[in-house]
């Protein structure tokens, strides 16, 4: 019972990188633009939120810079795919690299990488934490766990109910009958891009400057991709991507639990379960609907034709 | 527009990226005599740093191989690191269990390494073909199992038995690329350009090269006229893998000596932006090849005599692909220039 409580407690911590990620890779896709750059942008994010908080000492403004860092990356992106019309799998894996290439200098160039530093610690909410289960499932965690939540509900209402969110929608789907209706495809997909994009540099700035409060080169692990595959899993449906984000929270919430139930497995073999379970999940995925979900013009560059 | 025009493009953006990158470099306080020094004359004079540029240059044009064929097939092979992995595990194993009689050893490993290399492309190929589950993610993510495996032997059953380092016992001298006979060219350059030989032909002059060129352009037209997509398919696909696990032996036996924690770092990126650079020809793999070969070895340097972290590198391989990436959009588009 013990091992169930703690294990369940700190899954919101594991849960929140992959939740603001995914829902930041829904919101640039919804779009058409593919982005397989999630990784890069996830590390730009884990990099920019340490450096700002070592420097300033404050670590919320540190999760400012985060997302600011990721969004000013995605730029070279958006313009490469959205104007270049480069192929978004080469554009996405090249930004990638790039990330890895410039927070590993960076960090290096501005010792950052290995510093300790203080972060953000949980909500105090008095005498509720201390109801016996509910108290620690509940309460007790810090306050991007509970923002993570407003912030999906927001996005789904932006989507669902004003001009903007169908607007993108539209340019995600039918670029060519939006284009007609006076819809600008650059405009809206930018700002898809750029958003989304930040929204995962918070993710990682939440991975370093909350969870593991230490920059380590390439910490994001592999969460990037992982998230990529949440999304096809959520079949690119927002609240459904909150599940995925919990479900693979439990995944690595477990991770450092096995060897306490008293299970000899080789660490090495404990520290695949992720990305197995994320194949699971894409093969889950694959088996169900024939849709998939995804937008209909997704990877796709739009040409506007020529008027004479 | 015609290929002479195309080429001068792409060697335009190329000149953009470089600049863009001594830019950089500058920034950061390197002098432009400095960076001449050491990016074009210290490689091209010394014997020794051309030799490290060949030894670099060939794994990455056997990956960039391994990317291009995938690309032809209109199958993203993103694992090529997890294939690297396993294809050096594989040349390993018969390193050391000293399976098979001496002299033909190292054949024996190149094969295994192919071998390894194919079989791990199996589960993704199989999963994409049969359920369309997307292989740019899948093969992705197997590179991470590979690696952890990686860490489990060199941690485990394959740690040095002599200093108790994780990497694997030391090859010994038949188990080894060695130097060409009577030059200083390892060995793996011979297999390098012996498989650009054979891709070549493969691609643009055998029967299977014209009927993948029929499923790259339009794969449902290609099955309606009695083509095996499927089969095609897997076909590049499993040569892809065999390629990338060739590429981890020539790494483990031609520089390394051994399997180490970190051989296979950038392989795979590398790869897939080579055979993107070089737009899926054999010989342009070559070409590119050699310039991230001599980037790296020019890194180095950097590293050893500016204190500037090799990561530099990347980010500088990165600005190349960028600049030429974007500069094939006026080879795509006809740009008017409305007065």
């Amino acid at each position: 019972m013990d091992f169930l409580v703690n294990w369940i407690s700190i899954v919101p911590q594991f849960a929140v990188p992959f939740a603001l990620a995914t829902l930041g890779l829904i919101i640039c896709e919804k779009s058409g633009v593919l982005n397989l750059g999630a990784e890069g942008f996830m590390l730009m994010g884990a990099m920019a939120g340490v450096g700002a908080t070592i420097l300033t000492g404050g670590p919320y403004f540190g999760l400012l810079i985060a997302a600011i860092a990721a969004g000013f990356l995605s730029l070279i992106f958006a313009f490469l795919v959205i104007v270049m019309r480069v192929n978004q799998v080469i554009s996405g894996l090249t930004m990638v690299f790039l990330a890895q290439g410039l927070t590993t200098l960076v960090s290096t160039q501005m010792e950052w990488t290995n510093k300790s530093f203080v972060g953000i610690g949980g909500l105090n909410f008095g005498l509720l934490a201390d109801i016996p289960i509910i108290g620690r499932f509940i309460f007790g965690h810090d306050i991007i766990v509970y923002s993570t939540i407003l912030i999906f509900a927001a996005t789904v209402y932006i989507f669902d109910q004003t001009e903007i969110g169908l607007r993108i929608k539209a340019v995600g789907e039918n670029p060519e009958a939006a284009d007609s209706a006076g819809v600008s495809v650059l405009y809206h997909r930018f700002l898809a891009v750029v958003v989304g994009c930040m929204l995962v540099g918070l993710a990682g700035g939440y991975l370093s400057v909350v969870v593991s409060k230490i920059w380590v080169d390439g910490m994001s692990g592999g969460r990037g991709w992982i998230t990529i595959a949440l999304v096809i899993f959520a079949r690119w449906r927002f609240w459904t991507a909150m599940l995925g984000a919990v479900l693979f929270g439990c995944v690595e919430a477990l991770i450092p639990r096995v060897a306490a139930i008293g299970l000899q497995v080789p660490q090495y073999f404990v520290l695949m379960l992720p990305y197995l379970a994320t194949l699971a999940v894409m093969i889950w995925a694959s088996l169900g609907k024939n849709s998939s979900g995804a937008p209909a013009a997704l990877g796709k560059a739009f040409v506007r034709e020529e008027r004479s | 527009m015609s290929k002479r025009n195309q080429a001068l493009v792409i060697c335009g953006g190329l000149g953009i990226g470089l600049l863009v990158s001594a830019v950089t470099l500058m920034f950061v306080g390197i002098s432009a005599p400095d960076l001449l020094n050491e990016f074009i004359f210290s490689i091209f004079t010394s014997s020794r740093s051309i030799n490290a540029v060949l030894a670099l240059a060939a794994p990455l044009t056997i990956v960039g191989l391994s990317a291009a064929i995938g690309f032809k097939a209109r199958f993203w092979n993103i694992g090529i690191e997890g294939q690297v992995i396993f294809g050096a595990i594989g040349a390993t194993l018969i390193a050391t269990y000293d399976v098979g009689p001496e002299q033909f050893r190292i054949y024996l490993m190149a094969s295994m390494a192919m071998l390894f290399g194919m079989a791990w492309m199996i589960l993704p190929l199989f999963l994409s073909v049969k359920l369309r589950v997307n292989e740019i993610i899948s093969t992705l993510l197997l590179n991470y199992v590979a690696f952890n495996f990686l860490l489990h032997l060199l941690y485990g059953p394959w740690k040095d038995p002599e200093t108790f380092f994780p990497n694997s016992k030391i090859y010994e001298k038949s188990e080894r690329l060695n130097n060409v006979m009577g030059l200083e060219i390892n060995v793996s350059v011979v297999i390098a350009l012996v498989f650009v030989v054979l891709m070549t032909w493969l691609l643009s002059l055998s029967r299977f090269g014209y009927i993948l060129k029929f499923v790259y352009a339009n794969s449902k037209m290609a099955k309606s006229i009695g083509i095996k997509v499927v089969l095609m398919v897997s076909i590049a696909a499993l040569i892809s893998g065999a390629l990338s696990g060739l590429a981890g032996f020539t790494i483990s036996a031609g520089i390394d000596s051994r399997l180490t924690q970190g051989f296979f770092i950038g392989y795979g990126f590398l790869g897939i932006l080579i055979g993107f650079l070089a737009r899926n020809n054999p010989i342009l793999v070559v070409i590119f090849a050699l310039m991230m070969a001599i980037l790296m070895v020019a890194g180095q340097s950097l590293q050893v005599f500016y204190q500037i972290p090799f990561a530099m590198i990347q980010l500088i391989q990165a600005i190349i692909v960028i600049c030429v990436a974007a500069s094939e959009f006026f080879i795509q588009h006809r740009i008017n220039i409305i007065k």
